[in-house]
């Protein structure tokens, strides 16, 4: 995404070796192989600059939570299943089976610019919005009536394309040949035996090399047909597809359909082998030719090129681009098979159905530097989005992994962060708050106690001492920046599933632990004569974090302001937005 | 009920909107602010650019904006417009709740959905349509009549999508912490 921004903190998902795999399994895994797992292990610590970290580290927003397995899970380890298709630009919901006929693209009247790749509007051009019609960009006014094209009504401009091409780009030799001819020709010479076609300089009467466009017309239309075929039998259209492929398959099977033409098809054999099928390339002196003439200006960039299908080297050979087709799609876990994610079928909804997240976070914080030697104090919060009390225990080790260790050290490791309970509680102001517990040592910062607490969040220090990097030694960019591994262990209570009717307020145990990475900051240069920002570990300011916010001119900085990190505990952050999403 | 702060930066109106004392709002009785939006310093919100006419079945409104918005300094609002049966004419601007507008962001859009994060120095052509929990990125140039479909991050000039946003989306675009803050 974006250049970095610190703090952060990225969450691993273990999955990287073993997706879908049960914790025994994995530890047995382990045990065979130490260096596969090896922050599974008790007393390991995550080496957030080990090569293989950087496949298991997704940043919070990216994952998702599977309750079932009480496990994260990464965009590897879900599996996408499509709710629907719909146009990005008109916004209409696609069916399924006119994305598998007409292809992934919008047949209504969308289109993106060839050039700049904005999208196109119909435009009329004649007196009081009169025909024709042009597909005109607004951003660099490149329009089709550059490539001669203009449309008599301003609907159906994907048919009405579609027919304008035709007519301009295939010459009447190949287009005007009759449908039945079209399927007597065999689409691959060679499996037929005669080796003539494709070899045309050898050819006395050369036939015109097919476009690919024409090709592939050809072929959907030939496939078309036999389905048709297939689909019109005594079966009916059910499973016609297996009955398709069946027909190529053996002889043997064939006769059981017992319909005439069958054994004719499959001597005709006009299915497309890519393999065999191949085509004499065109002298590119004409094409060389025409890009001198055009000159650099009038040539194509290559992503202008990649993007068309048919690859032109000349503006004047672009087409207006359809609109490709987005989906939304619902998300299960792949080791348990639960849905995770389910949106609405609404194309313009932004609800979900069914969401568990991960967890909720994106304070982006300005660019930090650090200074060398000198203490640097961070608040660490964690915010509860379940309904139930948890218990976090913070592990870290003393020294950051990596060439140049960073010190660490957390205040107060282990707290309690406060329930979830009703939104309205803070709505209805401080009076309406439970009474924090652990309202010990409340902005004391002291060794063991918290640093602020409130409904659903609990706020500790984190205290850095970046290494001084040597000046003589030529660093990589990575060695500057200071990352913390960070153990997050979360114990819980929470009720059990009363499936069976009988247990009643029985709470159940349940424990959790991940390890998280805090990119902290870029170490910067030392600055003579100052050594740090606050050596003693009273009042936050040590913590000189600049919220990446706009301006604000005026208002007191309340404490919040001064969270660097607002880190919800990953952990299964339970929402299901039954439609109150908001 | 007379604004909360007297002196100060901002004025706070009945509903919680926080309107700089040097923004420069044009034709205010055409705007309408659902509530708890602040305006900073600079800005301005031409609401005097309203649709020619008598007043048709929308009234006079010519930008009506949800809940939680925020408009960083010297953004620019002006509804769009254009020349439809022989006449020229402005159409209304909708805005949705928890829209960002950056610093010195020019925005012309028909439609704005919430959740949306508009960057600071971008530029949203006329009549685009840009629709629920969308990021675009700083200094983009989104093309008049662009519609951005909801979980999109748009950049460039010409501003096209370039990425899909996660689920978690609507949570990082949400203003109610901003709010707080000023
Ligand atoms: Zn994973
Ligand atoms: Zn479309
Ligand atoms: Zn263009
Ligand atoms: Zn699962």
């Amino acid at each position: 995404m974006n250049a970095p921004l610190f703090p952060s903190i990225l969450i691993s998902c273990p999955c990287s070796d073993n997706v879908g795999q049960q914790r025994s399994r994995r530890s047995k895994t382990a045990a065979a192989d130490p260096d596969l797992d090896q922050w599974e292990e008790e007393g390991e610590t995550f080496d957030p600059r080990s090569p293989r970290s950087a496949f298991s580290l997704f940043p919070l927003e990216n994952l998702l939570f599977c309750e079932d397995c009480n496990q994260v899970r990464c965009p590897r380890c879900v599996q996408d299943e499509i709710a629907c298709y719909f146009c990005p630009s008109c916004l209409f919901e696609v069916p399924s089976s006119t994305v598998k006929s007409e292809g992934n693209r919008c047949t209504r009247n969308c289109f993106s610019c060839p050039i700049c790749f904005a999208a196109l509007a119909v435009t009329a051009t004649g007196e009081d919005q009169t025909g024709p019609f042009i597909l005109l960009c607004a951003h660099c006014l490149w329009s089709t009536s550059d490539i001669g094209i203009t449309f008599e009504k301003p609907t159906s401009i994907t048919a009405q394309l579609t027919a304008k091409l035709k007519a301009a780009s295939l010459p009447p030799s190949n287009s005007l040949a009759p449908p039945e001819s079209s399927h007597s020709r065999p689409l691959s010479p060679l499996s037929q035996g005669s080796s003539v076609y494709n070899f045309r300089p050898n050819s006395p009467i050369p036939p015109p090399a097919p476009t690919d466009e024409a090709e592939f017309a050809r072929l959907k239309g030939y496939y078309h047909q036999q389905n048709t075929i297939a689909s019109s039998d005594d079966f009916g259209g059910a499973g016609s597809l297996s009955r398709l492929m069946g027909m190529y398959s053996t002889g043997r099977r064939i006769g059981s359909y017992g319909t005439g033409n069958m054994p004719k098809l499959v001597k005709q054999k006009q299915e497309w082998q890519e393999i065999e099928s191949y085509r004499v390339m065109d002298s590119e002196d004409e094409v060389i030719e025409k890009m001198k003439k055009a000159g650099f200006y009038g040539a194509t960039s290559q992503s202008q090129r990649i993007i068309q299908s048919h690859q032109p080297r000349l503006l004047e050979d672009v087409r207006p681009l359809a609109a490709l087709l987005r989906t939304k799609r619902a998300k299960r876990c792949r080791s348990c098979r639960h849905i995770l994610v389910k949106p609405e079928q609404k194309v313009g909804s932004i609800r979900y159905r069914i969401r568990l997240v991960a967890g909720l976070d994106h304070n982006a914080v300005n660019y930090f530097s650090l200074q060398p030697l000198a203490t640097h104090q961070f608040l660490l919060t964690v915010t509860n989005p379940l309904y139930d009390v948890i218990n976090i225990t913070l592990a870290t080790p003393e020294k950051t992994p990596g060439k140049y260790p960073a010190t660490v050290y957390i205040l107060c490791p282990e707290f309690e962060v406060g329930a979830s309970t009703d939104v309205w509680d803070e709505a209805l102001g401080p009076e309406a708050k439970p009474k924090a517990k652990a309202a010990k040592g409340r902005k004391t910062g002291l060794a063991g106690t918290i640093w602020d607490s409130g409904r659903n969040w609990t706020s500790v220090i984190l205290e850095i001492v970046p290494p001084h990097l040597p000046d003589d030694v030529e660093l990589e960019e990575d060695d500057f920046i200071v990352k913390v591994p960070i153990l997050v262990r979360s114990v819980y209570e929470s009720d059990v599933d009363k499936d069976d009717g009988i247990g009643k307020d029985i709470k159940e145990k349940k424990e959790h632990s991940y390890w998280s990475v805090l990119e902290v900051g870029r170490i910067g240069k030392k600055v003579a004569g100052k050594v740090g920002f606050d050596d003693s570990a009273s009042a936050g300011t040590g913590v000189a974090v600049n919220k990446a916010l706009p301006p604000t001119p005026s208002g007191e900085p309340r404490e919040r302001e001064h969270r660097d990190r607002e880190h919800r505990s990953s952990s299964r952050s339970h929402r299901e937005s039954a439609g109150a999403a908001r | 009920m007379p604004p909360k702060q007297v002196k100060g930066e901002y004025i706070e109106t009945d509903t919680g909107n926080k309107v700089s004392r040097k923004s420069n709002i044009l034709g205010s009785q055409n705007i309408i602010l659902g509530g708890k939006t602040i305006i900073q310093a600079d800005c301005t919100i031409r609401g005097d650019l309203r649709r020619s006419g008598a007043p048709g079945q929308h009234g006079n409104v010519a930008i009506a904006v949800g809940r939680y918005c925020f408009f960083a300094r010297s953004s620019v609002l002006r509804p769009p417009g254009k020349v439809s049966r022989g006449a020229f004419s402005f159409y209304p601007m909708k805005l949705g709740d928890h829209v960002f507008i950056g610093e010195g962001a020019v925005v012309e859009a028909a439609m704005v959905g919430s959740f949306v994060h508009i960057g600071a120095g971008a530029v949203i052509g006329k009549f685009a349509i840009i629709k629920d929990c969308v990021r675009i990125e700083e200094g983009t140039v989104v093309a008049p009549n662009t519609v951005i479909p909801p979980f999109s991050r748009v950049a460039g000039r010409p501003g096209v999508v370039v990425e899909e946003l996660p689920e978690t989306a609507q949570d990082s675009l949400e203003l109610k912490g901003i709010y707080r803050m000023i």
